[in-house]
């Protein structure tokens, strides 16, 4: 089944979208992962997932205890999933738009 | 937002939906505990049936298999490279399967030659022998093998 085309504004600045797109290809990834791989702050990382866990986007697996060694883990929601998807296929509607407009 | 959002803006942002899939391409593989266990297991294997105890190597042959199909499928055909992630199913699809299987059956088809091989030079031990060099393979060989499926994926999602 082919997801409708629909511009997320919440995903698309750069750092969502860049944490959005990791978590897309993942069941699940650490904390530790997505702020080593996109070289943001704890601070920084903390407050991007939170926008999105407010939006119903992801799920922050907190720990229960306050084991620090005990990580920290997050995962799309089917709902992030599916924006995220429409958001995809809405960029490439505008590059494919924009070809049909040169040619 | 979206009328405003211009062509290079639309294909900076696939560039780097791309990239952060490639990204965690980039985590698929098989710990490195799990290219010495088979090894291992391997050799052991070999030295069972040098014995030549058919119920043993029986035995032996379906316990390994048992523990080789567990530790497979809780690593999830190379989900689990390292536990900071858990690689989705489809962004890895069936090569890494294919790829694995494919990988054991060449190298038992290569210990089953050496071995004949080094049967008919008349050595004691000829599994055991034809199992080492395997082994090895299995060891330097298996990592090199999973940077290959890992490229296939990029390219095979490149050209899709």
């Amino acid at each position: 089944m082919t997801t409708p085309a629909k511009f997320d504004e919440l995903i698309h600045p750069t750092t969502r979208l860049s944490i959005v797109a990791l978590l897309a290809a993942t069941d699940w990834a650490d904390f530790s992962f997505i702020r080593d791989s996109l070289e943001l702050s704890d601070s920084a990382l903390s407050k991007q997932l939170s926008t999105l866990e407010e939006a119903g986007y992801l799920v922050i697996d907190r720990p229960v205890s306050n084991d620090r060694r005990r990580r920290v883990r997050t995962r799309l929601t089917p709902v992030g999933r599916s924006a995220f998807a429409g958001h995809v296929a809405a960029l490439q509607r505008i590059v494919g738009t924009a070809s049909t407009r040169v040619h | 937002m979206h009328e405003s959002v211009s062509e290079s803006d639309a294909r900076s942002a696939l560039a780097r939906v791309d990239r952060e899939r490639r990204r965690v391409i980039g985590e698929f593989g098989m710990p490195r505990w799990y290219w010495w266990s088979v090894a291992l297991g391997w050799i052991a294997l070999a030295i069972v049936t040098d014995m030549k105890r058919p119920l043993v190597t029986l035995v032996a042959t379906v316990a390994f298999g048992a523990a080789h199909s567990t530790m497979y499928h809780y690593l999830a055909a190379g989900r689990h490279r390292t536990d900071q992630l858990s690689i989705r199913t489809e962004t890895v699809s069936w090569y890494a399967r294919v790829a694995v299987l494919a990988c054991l059956l060449a190298l038992t088809a290569a210990m089953i030659v050496g071995a004949l091989l080094a049967q008919s030079d008349g050595a004691r031990h000829p599994v055991t022998i034809s199992s080492i060099p395997v082994a090895v393979t299995i060891v330097l060989g298996g990592p090199a093998m999973m940077a290959g499926v890992r490229r296939s994926i990029v390219r095979s999602r490149t050209a899709a």
